[in-house]
């Protein structure tokens, strides 16, 4: 589109603004509100809470079995509760079965524990493909899963929410249970990625694999 | 019986109340189950003009109930602002062949969360 700023906004960008600007205007909503709703999940909820969880559930064997029994109540004891979290079902990866999230309905993603979702889980093509083409999709986040693994992909469509205990490293024994929530990513406890092996010295830090 | 929210400026506190502490969905009555863990349950073949949680893909497929989730309020009515229809939900797996042919592995499945409203006996 042909614009004469030297920055120009997206038509997007530009249509929240004015739809906010309207919203304010008529007092149906408080700027100090959104504001606060915008630092709470760019700034405070993200995937260091899920990471807080999973290392836990690797160094602490009753809380592991509370946590797959009832997430919901297990995420509770931490505190660590909150919107799109309320009714939590946790799913653990082992040899033989390897977990994966989705909505296909929306995008729905247990936001305290995991914060907003990533644009591609919210894509057309995740939400239809992974149902139908799960292995390959994965193979696409650089995940061979093995012929003999059972793959189980969970359609968050009701009001549960989904968090993959991913498997812990062999490389990791010994490590506090801190140093062990920074290897773990947000894909891994999607189920796009397994969590890496620390490969240095230097303490690991948690990123995000591409896509 | 209609829902009629109110349309109320939010404040940053009870923008706060709702982030850290969620709104459930669950409603505590005692409602029998119509379907227990190990049945043969079929998803209906429906197609509502109106807002459902019942996914195309797996319309008038066969699976197997693996967890009753408790009583929660109902979303497909909810969308209408009509009642809140209380009702099960349960944990339905369905193998990847039954949803999608011969050709993908006989080893993977589906979970899908489903609605008393959404399911029939088989």
């Amino acid at each position: 589109m042909a614009s004469h700023h030297h920055h120009p906004e997206s038509e997007i960008a530009l249509r929240v603004k004015a739809i906010e600007s309207l919203l304010v205007e008529k007092g149906i909503v408080d700027p100090a509100t959104l504001d606060t709703i915008i630092e709470t999940y760019e700034h405070k909820v993200g995937p260091h809470i899920g990471a807080q969880i999973v290392a836990k559930a690797w160094v602490d064997p009753d809380f592991k079995a509370r946590l797959l029994d009832d997430g919901t109540g297990a995420i509770a004891e931490l505190g660590l509760t909150g919107f799109s979290s309320e009714h939590m079902v946790v799913v653990e990866n082992t040899p033989e079965v390897h977990n994966l999230i989705v909505c296909t309905l929306c995008s729905c993603y247990p936001w305290a524990i995991l914060g907003l979702p990533p644009t591609w889980y919210k894509s057309f093509a995740y939400r239809s493909r992974v149902v139908i083409e799960p292995r390959k999709v994965l193979q696409e986040f650089g995940l061979e899963i093995p012929e003999h693994v059972e793959v189980r992909v969970w359609d968050s469509n009701a009001d549960l929410r989904y968090l993959v205990l991913p498997e812990r490293p062999a490389e990791t024994a010994g490590m506090s249970e801190a140093d062990l929530a920074s290897l773990i990513t947000r894909n891994a406890m999607i189920g796009t990625a397994k969590v890496p092996a620390p490969t240095s010295l230097n303490p690991p830090v948690a990123q995000e694999i591409s896509p | 019986m209609s829902i009629d929210p109110p349309n109320q400026c939010m404040t940053v506190e009870s923008a706060q109340t709702l982030m850290n502490q969620g709104v459930s969905c669950q409603v505590e009555i005692d409602l029998s189950a119509p379907f227990q863990v190990g049945d043969r349950v079929k998803a209906k073949v429906m197609h509502p003009e109106t807002y459902t949680r019942l996914p195309r893909y797996v319309r008038g497929k066969v699976g197997e109930v693996v967890k009753d989730h408790g009583v929660y309020v109902f979303p497909d009515t909810m969308g209408q602002r009509l009642s809140t229809k209380p009702q099960h939900v349960y944990s339905v797996r369905f193998s990847a062949q039954s949803l999608w042919g011969m050709d993908v592995s006989p080893n993977d499945a589906l979970y899908i969360d489903l609605f008393d409203d959404h399911l029939e006996a088989v």
